[in-house]
């Protein structure tokens, strides 16, 4: 490293300053777009900071080592998640019914799809358990990935991909099969597209989003408790 | 001082969640434990204090912002993982159409009483 590049200051706060602004930058430039459902916000940022990393010549392991006195602020935020699933405790208890006989074979099917096509392919073991958590919401997908293994970035890939795919599927499948029920939609979007399928729902509106935060939760508490305990059963 | 009053409490439930986790080899996360331990608390309490309700909305509220440093990783593992992209993809892809096809189906035959009535449908935007 020459020049420039030499007098560039390094370390977290560089790190999380480049977070900050990308993060920033990556929202304006959405709402520019004029929300694209296939470009979510954080993909947008997400590249801002890989290109800002290039071109001020920070390695990404350097990055990754520094970012973390910010990303810590997942772990509070995981615990965080309690509040909107106590305060929807009513909504969850009136349907208690068929949330309960749907969520756990929804929710262990959009892992089991994902990881049989995969391993159909011939991917290996690191692979598929960067697949499984693909329908979780990321604080609760990285504490998942801590406890079975795998790429923390392809599965994060995969949860992103996942999110713009569920969108799109949602949209398109409900007007096929003429499904028009906010609740079942958004919380269709919630099972199988986390964070971004929410966004998406409450944009429906506000029945939609509430049942897609209620999926979402669900799925995220169902698959962060028993994923890791099947991983470790099939000994994975 | 009410958002760090309930930073506080949050974080206390983290540590709450973590001895919980070290104590019984729980396969979970600490912050996991520590959701499910907030949740517990507030269904036996049955309230919600004002500064835990407005620290989780902030944070909430950033968890794009807070999960977007794990997602640039993506950029720079595409080697580690240049043999199996095909599979990756499809897996996701076809995967994903499978799971919102087999959800959308299930809610409706679960709960098709409630599907109909008037007083669920809301005006479209």
């Amino acid at each position: 490293m020459s020049g420039w590049q030499a007098s560039i200051p390094n370390g977290p706060i560089l790190a999380i300053a480049l977070t900050l602004a990308a993060y920033l930058g990556g929202v304006r430039l959405f709402e520019r777009l004029g929300r694209p459902s296939w470009c979510p916000a954080v993909l947008i940022g997400a590249l801002l900071i890989a290109t800002g990393l290039w071109l001020l010549g920070i390695p990404y392991r350097d990055y990754q080592r520094d970012i973390v006195w910010l990303t810590l602020l997942l772990g509070p935020a995981t615990v965080a998640l309690a509040v909107p699933l106590y305060q929807q405790r009513q909504s969850i208890f009136a349907l208690w019914k068929p949330i309960l006989c749907c969520l756990p074979l929804a929710a262990a099917l959009a892992a089991c799809y994902a990881v049989a096509i995969a391993w159909l392919l011939g991917a290996p073991p690191a692979v598929l358990a960067s697949l499984a958590p693909k329908s979780v919401t990321a604080p609760l997908a990285i504490g998942i990935q801590e406890q079975i293994g795998g790429s923390l970035s392809l599965m994060l890939g995969g949860l992103l991909i996942t999110g713009v795919m569920a969108t799109l599927f949602v949209s398109w499948l409900a007007r096929l099969l003429g499904i028009r029920d906010p609740r079942l939609i958004g919380f269709t979007l919630g099972v199988n597209g986390h964070a971004i399928g929410t966004v998406r729902a409450f944009e429906l509106g506000p029945t939609a989003g509430a049942f897609a935060s209620l999926g979402m939760s669900l799925t995220g508490v169902f698959t962060a408790l028993f994923l890791p305990l099947v991983w470790r059963l099939f000994g994975a | 001082m009410t958002l760090l009053r309930g930073f506080l409490w949050l974080l206390g439930f983290q540590l709450l969640g973590q001895a919980a986790v070290e104590w019984l080899s729980l396969p979970v996360s600490h912050a996991m434990a520590g959701l499910l331990l907030l949740l517990v608390w507030l269904l036996v309490t049955r309230r919600l204090n004002e500064s835990v309700a407005t620290a989780s909305q902030a944070l909430i509220g950033q968890l794009a912002m807070l999960i977007m440093p794990g997602v640039v990783g993506v950029f720079f593992v595409i080697d580690e993982f240049a043999g199996h992209w095909t599979a990756v993809m499809l897996a996701l892809v076809l995967g994903t159409f499978l799971s919102v096809l087999t959800t959308l189906w299930l809610m409706q035959r679960f709960m098709p009483g409630d599907l109909v009535s008037s007083e669920t449908q809301e005006p479209r935007p």
